[in-house]
């Protein structure tokens, strides 16, 4: 039998930037999805933020930047997750992030991108079919 | 007491309602319903139809009255857009403030009559763009200040003792150094405070209560900040409206049309407390509070909503305060198409919504249109110009300006007036027994009802029963962008380059001296608007004036949802 295992997913915002509606909105989301969500708040730096995920031991990463900041976020916080080894934490985000940026976040290994508008529902069912087909790899390669 | 003056009499009512009851039993259920229940956005139930038994409570002079005369529901001014039009005030602010003095001008040069300048998340939050915090959002949802010498530019060329401002300031803590940028900029080049016409946003709920991020100023602190703004700008700057009670901000964050006038009531009451406990009559300060609401969708609630705000306002300011003058009593506000009503998908989509929003059938003082691309960027020049030529269409072509609130005396619009009014009462009320607004936020209240809301709003989305056309129906799958979206300009470096250039040749005894001010003024409670002002005087950075400021009130973490 599978192991029913709670899926921990830390949700924060880096920057400045205050609009928050969307990712509290989704942090009970997710929690009504029965995740475990831990939700930093604002005005988090990408150190704190890749700080945070190693402690608690998350299975996800979501960010949410309205400010048009994602670029040089979303590759700061790649690189200190590589640089940590943690390379295999699902790192997904949302905000006004338009299309072309969005194509260029997800080669540079971001996961999914959610833009204004989307339904929460689709988040959840997202990070459970991602964290399945990850927990899959690590199962076959050991 | 005295005797009630009813709009119609009673054997009318009687017959009205008789007849009116016979009709909802017989005559209406012939048909059938497209749905089971109407509401309005916030709740409120909508029946079929309004007729006079829904006013016969109503007593004409006491409720409605005349523009420019008490309570004020029908208008502030005697003639409104018959006189004068709203203030086309269009929003504006990205990257270095040499960029944004361009579509200032721009805009000012298409018609706007005032400007609305908005600053970028690390000014809003008091930092310095070369500060290690800031280093992502340099230029990104408005522009960059950090020196009175940035004011300087970004207002070049614009008269100041001719173009009203609105200050974009959100949070009280970004509002005290920018406020006092312009005002030692007006200053330089000579121009009295008297002849200053502006606004500032300076709402400390926007500090702790929305947009809200670990280790921000302690609620007191910022309210504090917010209420020495004011009692300066009553003292000094006479013409200015020191606050802008940011009711649009918290119904982006989720809030309902009844919550965001009961919080800014709330937080108005509680300024107006704490002015006159310093010793300001009320009638010396109010007349310049202002205040910012939000247009969103519910056409109908909306517009109640501007004529509820203004009776509560009339009666509490007479009531509670003993306010004498007119403009004391009247509410006065500017308007913002709803950002949160914007969506990404089918962006065009976004000039018929907002203009549906922009109701300035409420008697709004200024409005704001949103651009079509909000949703997906800083508006470009196209967007922000179609924005201020929906306002124009508004105004030159429909003819909504030619009578005074045409929509008063309609059943349901005084129906619906009257309804939220008793909803948005209670709700102060409420406020009132936990302590007042500080408490609230100091006990995390106002974060649960605000995230509460916004979740409630998103299931009804998620559920249909709240319709977003290209959102949740009437979808594009693969749908190709039609606009070109904005790209902010260089920014960092920039300001970097101005300020390292500034921090060499500035005074550096004067700069400590000012600095020594500031934490002075702190430790005796002193008004902080006073010292900060001659401080950026000397050249003092945005973040060196935070930093000192927080090096004495301290941090706080509020409660995150």
């Amino acid at each position: 039998m599978k192991e029913m295992r709670k899926i921990r997913i830390l949700l924060a915002k880096p920057g400045l930037d205050g609009h928050d509606r969307g990712i509290k909105v989704v942090a009970r989301a997710l929690r009504d999805a029965g995740m475990e969500v831990i939700y930093s708040g604002l005005h988090q730096t990408p150190e704190q933020i890749v700080n945070t995920a190693l402690q608690e031991g998350v299975d996800g990463i979501g960010l949410s930047i309205l400010s048009g900041a994602h670029n040089a976020i979303f590759s700061k916080i790649i690189a200190l997750l590589q640089e940590k080894g943690l390379s295999d934490l699902l790192v997904f985000g949302g905000g006004t992030i338009p299309p072309k940026d969005q194509e260029r976040l997800k080669a540079m290994g971001v996961g999914e991108i959610f833009t204004s508008g989307t339904d929460t529902r689709e988040i959840v069912s997202y990070l459970k079919e991602a964290l399945e087909k990850r927990d899959e790899t690590k199962t076959k390669s050991v | 007491m005295r005797p009630k003056r009813n709009l119609f009499n009673t054997e009318s009512i009687d017959k009205i309602r008789k007849k009116g009851e016979k009709w909802q039993r017989q005559v209406y259920p012939t048909e059938k319903q497209r749905q089971e229940v109407f509401e309005t956005l916030s709740g409120i139930p909508i029946e079929p139809i309004y007729s006079p038994t829904h006013l016969a409570e109503m007593d004409y002079l006491r409720d409605l009255g005349f523009p420019g005369e008490e309570p004020f529901v029908r208008g502030v001014h005697p003639t409104m857009y018959r006189g004068r039009t709203w203030t086309h005030r269009q929003l504006a602010g990205f990257g270095p403030p040499e960029e944004t003095n361009k579509r200032y001008k721009f805009l000012l040069k298409q018609g706007a009559t005032g400007i609305n300048g908005v600053f970028d998340y690390p000014t809003l939050r008091g930092y310095d763009s070369t500060d290690p915090e800031a280093y992502a959002d340099v230029g990104r949802g408005g522009v960059a200040i950090d020196t009175v010498e940035d004011m300087r530019i970004l207002f070049d060329g614009i008269p100041l003792d001719h173009v009203s401002s609105s200050l974009v300031t959100c949070q009280p803590i970004g509002n005290i150094s920018v406020q006092s940028m312009y005002f030692a900029n007006a200053q330089a080049q000579e121009i009295p405070f008297s002849e200053l016409r502006g606004t500032s946003q300076n709402d400390f709920l926007m500090e702790t209560a929305v947009a809200i991020a670990p280790e921000v100023f302690p609620p007191r602190a910022s309210f504090k900040f917010s209420c020495d703004a004011i009692e300066y700008c009553t003292k000094h700057v006479p013409r200015w409206n020191p606050v802008s009670f940011a009711g649009y901000n918290y119904r982006e964050a989720g809030c309902t049309a009844v919550q965001e006038v009961a919080f800014v009531l709330a937080n108005a009451m509680a300024c107006s407390e704490e002015l006159i406990k310093r010793g300001l009559e009320v009638d010396r300060f109010a007349p310049r509070l202002s205040f910012f609401f939000s247009g969103h969708s519910d056409f109908f609630e909306e517009i109640a909503k501007y004529r509820a705000a203004r009776r509560i306002w009339y009666r509490m300011m007479k009531e509670r305060f003993g306010a004498k003058d007119p403009r004391s009593l009247a509410l006065r506000f500017h308007v913002q198409t709803a950002g949160f009503a914007l969506t990404a998908q089918q962006p065009l989509n976004n000039i018929a919504r907002a203009a549906y929003h922009a109701l300035v059938l409420g008697g709004a003082q200024s409005v704001h249109i949103d651009a079509y691309d909000e949703a997906l960027c800083t508006p470009t020049e196209l967007s922000s110009l179609t924005a201020l030529r929906t306002q124009q269409i508004l105004q030159l072509e429909t003819r909504v300006t030619h009578t005074i609130d045409p929509l008063g005396g309609s059943y349901f619009i005084e129906s619906l007036t009257n309804q939220l009014e008793e909803k948005i009462v209670a709700l102060l009320n409420e406020i009132e027994a936990m302590g007042g607004i500080v408490k609230s936020v100091e006990k995390g209240w106002i974060h649960k009802e605000i995230s509460s809301a916004a979740y409630e709003c998103q299931k009804a989305i998620e559920s249909g029963e709240m319709p977003i056309v290209g959102v949740n129906c009437y979808k594009i799958e693969d749908e190709k962008l039609p606009v070109e979206l904005f790209r902010v300009p260089e920014t960092l470096e920039v300001q970097r380059a101005k300020l390292e250039k500034i921090k060499k040749e500035r005074n550096s005894t004067n700069v400590q001296k000012a600095l020594d001010t500031i934490l002075h003024c702190c430790e005796k409670d002193g008004n902080l608007m006073e010292v900060v002002v001659e401080a950026v005087k000397a050249h003092v950075t945005e973040g060196e004036v935070t930093k000192m400021l927080k090096r004495f009130y301290g941090t706080w973490n509020p409660p995150l949802f």
